[in-house]
């Protein structure tokens, strides 16, 4: 191996033309066959059963999300310019290609069945614009005593109502947004206001928003490294040969990816984040290294301070670039795709930053000389030196404080980490005063909510069941349970709303006919009036052909876990009620499979980090022929994942898809820190007995290294803290953290344990 | 309801008239609109309805239908399935403007309710066919044009467009393929407010019935929804006399 990157360096002409030539290629790939998966069900893993159900549910009932457009009139909304405006723009949308006409629902699209005396009266609210004051009264009228209506389409206060127009799931995009916007808008006026919500936006605005954001800030994370890089280094030849490690192996991970015609998604605008923080490691190791050589060495050719540097550099690049690749690899074992991938093309990008760091920076140091070292900095060379030395003797000292601290960190992250929740809510990503979330909030007040939970009922073939009395009665029970005991259900939908509206009007509009009726037959002749009188469209929505199927919906007013798991709570107290009668009890819809898919990802997460841990510590065992040293050398990554978990618990802040995918990064790194010093101990303590003076060598040599590493990108990922996305703040905040702890893990307690174990100086004894 | 006139004959029926050479778009329509229907008719109508999943809905209905000159009327028997079995419903269509009267008889409930309703273009209990498909759209309502003439498996069609008059319609356009003997359309495309296709009316089979022509098949098709209806006519008897007092509310409840 070191003979072949030796003889590498003969030709570096030809690296660099290749190099060129295939980033070239790769550029050009991706620039024409990259794109951006926005569909979030495409981020779902399509084979698992809880989306297969869902998928097929969805199919069997229409089930649609829908974008709410709601009209707001402090004066009330029911004069003629209200309601104008609510025809106009109910007529409008349904004309839109995106939208199917019969998908949209409001005042001005439903029935309206009433019941008198005699019989029943099937009418539109209205057709034209109500003028008179007795029209307008009469509508009124009819609005607030129909249970289908009132509180659903128009809120009870009487100042809003909504249209409804439901999309399919591959119709969102940002354009069509706009287009809505700009429509909703040229219908506002001094007493109309119109919002916009609903989770179609919620999704399609948040599979945008972070990776266009991402897109912004990685250039200044980028330049903010490179400075403090150049600071650090005080070459720009280093620098600039450093960074483009980085940009090549991004640039072949996506140029790979586009080639094999995968997407970008969401998460895969986190593969330059890791490559940023990972990749230049090896290049600061590398010039570190090389400058320390100059020094003592002042005359050297480039040809042998490279070749120096190769030959006791290559086997920590190597070692910590197989750990790092390993750990991502690990992610394999998720059931979500697009995390696969990121693991897949991460381990890509971090294997291709090894080839170019030991390849490319080699060649790029024979074409463009040697950095130059400033002779008259040797004041501040010998203070780095003197602190380094000083603080690897301080460390020893005081071995128990170490011990101590670490102990104590674990302990309190440990109680930190029981705080931790989960969250799968989409909202909750978004700024508390954007729009969306206001909007949100907006609906959520009047009207039953905006993320909608769909309970799947399937008697498993067992015809018309759900016309039997008995098991409408106790789903009947069952939603009333629900609305009543959770304030964050606005309401409930399905087939018992319409059986009780039809024996109401039955019976003259009769409050105490607003019940199921008792009669199986009557259920059965009820509906029948109801498709010949109503739309047949809508019982659709609510149960099959075969009346063996039913879906229930339940509307909240958040779309938390823990809103959405307290719904599943109670439905579930009734699900031997239901298995009792032949029913079995399942769910569909967008919300559950947000929630779904949540739990997937973070049970991967934890599998992939657990696994990770165990091939990170088994590697280093291999490598360096010794368990202990494994063991050892997984403590600072085991203290960072710890402190990374504890501190989320404390501040609140939940696991999801971002978070949770950070604890690769914990490990990715902290595992370059610990290999790089390793590797260095060793060394040393081959040439020496002394136990302070290894630890301190190789705290100037490979602390140094370490120090620069964290230093450059803490800073850089520090400016994701002035990102318009949250997401992406806790990112920033958080790989910051974890690069701190690592580092300090590494060269406190880690060398501390290295110091007590003897390890590499009992061998060098013996031999 | 108008419509049920038009379940007997589903869509545009019956026999006669030789082909005239230079017919308009208009007069061909007409044509087909005038085809006599017979005094009274009564039969057993059978409605399958299939859905995208491939689920099916049977309904059997025994009907009966008088025209009275200024009043035409109809009375429905639900038979099967069994739980709907006995369910009555009556209908008055008038030829003014009035609106029809409306009746139902639920078993279960065992009172008479009258039902008023205003929407025209709705679908007929649950089916593929809309009010206005089943016969009640007035020849007036639209524009009708002559797009050309076509000979399929050795018979000369008319090819009609008809668009609607009234812009918010349901239908941007129809086209409806009508044989040049007999004036019975055998097809009818349905487009969409965005011009797209909707749906598909095929003519299955016609019987000759006491001298009238009569469609006993039709298929209607909506295309975008996958879903299907298929109506079939038996024991079709017209003009049998049937007395004016079946049409009664007091039959209505009496079952068959």
């Amino acid at each position: 191996m070191e003979k072949l990157l030796k003889k590498l360096l003969k030709i570096p002409w030809l690296i660099l033309a290749i190099t060129l030539i295939l980033s070239a290629f790769f550029f050009i790939q991706m620039k024409k066959n990259s794109r951006m998966e926005t569909n979030l069900d495409k981020y779902m893993p399509q084979d698992h059963p809880a989306f297969v159900f869902s998928d097929k549910a969805e199919d069997w009932f229409g089930i649609n999300d829908g974008i709410i457009v709601a009209i707001e009139n402090h004066n009330g909304i029911f004069n003629s310019e209200t309601l104008d405006t609510l025809k106009q723009l109910t007529k409008h949308l349904q004309k839109m290609k995106e939208i199917e006409k019969a998908d949209v629902t409001s005042l001005y699209t439903a029935d309206n069945i009433i019941g008198n005396e005699d019989g029943m009266d099937v009418r539109a609210f209205y057709k034209s614009v109500p003028e008179s004051a007795r029209e307008l009264e009469t509508l009124k009228k009819n609005v607030e005593n129909n249970d289908m209506i009132y509180g659903r389409l128009v809120s009870t206060d009487q100042e809003v109502t909504i249209i409804i127009a439901e999309i399919k799931d591959d119709v969102f995009t940002p354009e069509f947004y706009k287009k809505i916007l700009e429509l909703t808008d040229s219908y506002e006026t001094e007493d109309i206001k119109i919002h916009v919500a609903g989770r179609p936006i919620v999704e399609g605005t948040m599979a945008m928003l972070g990776p266009s954001d991402m897109k912004k800030m990685v250039p200044i994370v980028l330049i903010v490294i490179t400075l403090v890089l150049f600071f650090m280094l005080r070459s720009l030849k280093s620098t600039l040969l450093t960074m483009s490690v980085v940009f090549f192996s991004t640039l072949w991970a996506f140029g790979t990816m586009a080639i094999s015609g995968i997407p970008i998604y969401a998460v895969s605008t986190m593969i330059p984040v890791m490559l940023i923080a990972i990749g230049v490691a090896d290049g600061i190791h590398l010039y570190s290294h090389l400058q320390l050589f100059l020094r003592k060495n002042p005359g050297a050719s480039k040809k042998e301070a490279t070749s120096d540097m190769l030959g006791h550099m290559w086997k920590p690049v190597v070692m910590t670039s197989l750990t790092t690749a390993i750990g991502f690899i690990s992610l394999l074992s998720s059931e979500v795709y697009p995390i696969k991938y990121f693991g897949i093309f991460t381990a890509f990008g971090v294997f291709m930053a090894m080839i170019f760091s030991l390849v490319f920076i080699p060649a790029g140091i024979m074409i463009f000389g040697l950095p130059k070292v400033k002779k008259q900095k040797k004041s501040s060379d010998n203070i780095e030196h003197n602190i380094a030395y000083n603080f690897a003797g301080k460390i020893l000292k005081y071995k128990s404080a170490s011990i101590l601290i670490s102990s104590l960190i674990i302990i309190i992250s440990i109680v930190g980490m029981q705080k931790i929740w989960i969250n799968s809510s989409f909202l909750d990503k978004f700024e508390k005063d954007s729009d969306i979330v206001l909007t949100d909030q907006f609906i959520n007040q009047h009207f039953g909510g905006t993320t909608t939970l769909n309970l799947i009922l399937d008697a498993n073939g067992e015809k018309d069941t759900f016309k039997d009395p008995e098991v409408l009665q106790l789903i009947e029970k069952m939603q009333n349970n629900v609305e009543n005991e959770l304030p964050l259900v606005g309401n409930s939908f399905s087939l018992t709303d319409y059986l009780n509206r039809m024996n109401k009007v039955m019976n003259a509009d009769k409050e105490e006919f607003n019940t199921i009726p008792d009669d199986k037959k009557m259920i059965a002749q009820y509906l029948l009036l109801y498709e010949m009188s109503g739309d047949p469209e809508n019982l659709n929505k609510v149960v099959n052909y075969d009346y063996e199927k039913l879906n229930v919906t339940f509307q909240l007013k958040s779309d938390n876990s823990k809103a959405l798991n307290s719904v599943l709570d109670i439905i579930n107290s009734y699900e031997d009620d239901f298995n009792n009668l032949g029913i079995s009890v399942k769910y569909a819809g967008s919300g559950y499979k947000g929630l779904v898919f949540t739990d997937l990802i973070l049970e991967g997460q934890i599998m992939s980090l657990i696994l990770s841990l165990i091939i990170v510590i088994i590697l280093l065992s291999l490598m360096f022929k010794n368990l202990w040293i494994g063991l050892i050398g997984a403590i600072p990554i085991i203290i960072t994942a710890l402190i990374s978990f504890g501190i989320m618990g404390f501040l609140n802040i939940p696991l999801n898809t971002t978070t949770a995918l950070l604890s690769s990064i914990a490990i990715g790194i902290g595992i370059d820190y610990a290999v790089h010093f390793i590797e260095q101990y060793r060394n040393n303590a081959i040439k020496s007995n002394d136990k302070l003076l290894v630890a301190q060598q190789t705290m100037a040599h490979s602390g140094r290294a370490i120090s620069y590493n964290a230093v450059v990108v803490i800073a850089g990922f520090l400016v994701l803290l002035f990102s318009v996305f949250p997401p992406n703040r806790e990112l920033g905040a958080l790989v910051s953290l974890n690069m701190f702890t690592s580092f300090i893990g590494t060269i406190t307690i880690m060398l501390v344990l290295l110091n007590i174990s003897n390890i590499f100086l009992k061998k060098s004894q013996e031999v | 309801m108008k419509t049920i006139k038009l379940l007997v004959s589903a869509a545009l029926i019956i026999a006669g008239f030789n082909a005239n050479a230079q017919l308009t778009g208009e007069q061909i329509i007409e044509k087909t609109y005038n085809l006599p229907t017979g005094e009274d008719q009564s039969s057993t109508l059978k409605m399958t309805l299939t859905n995208k999943q491939g689920k099916q809905r049977l309904r059997v209905i025994k009907q009966f239908t008088k025209d009275f000159g200024e009043v035409e009327k109809k009375i429905m028997f639900f038979q099967s399935p069994a739980d709907i079995k006995n369910t009555s419903f009556m209908n008055w269509s008038y030829n003014s403007d009035k609106n029809d009267d409306q009746w139902i008889y639920l078993p279960a409930l065992k009172k008479i309710k009258r039902i008023s309703s205003d929407s025209r273009s709705d679908y007929f209990m649950g089916s593929d066919f809309t009010y206005d498909d089943l016969g009640d759209r007035k020849l007036n309502a639209d524009i009708h044009k002559l797009l050309r003439t076509e000979t399929i498996n050795g018979k000369d069609y008319y090819v009609v467009e008809s668009i609607s008059k009234d812009e918010d319609y349901m239908y941007s356009k129809t086209i409806t393929w009508i044989s040049k003997d007999t004036f019975i359309g055998i097809k009818k495309e349905f487009y969409d407010e965005d011009g797209d296709l909707l749906k598909i009316l095929s003519i299955n089979k016609t019987e000759e019935v006491s001298g009238f022509l009569i469609i006993t098949n039709s298929e209607m098709k909506n295309i975008q929804k996958d879903h299907t209806t298929t109506i079939s006519l038996s024991d079709i008897k017209i003009n049998s006399g049937i007395s004016p007092s079946k049409f009664t509310e007091r039959m209505m409840t009496r079952g068959m």
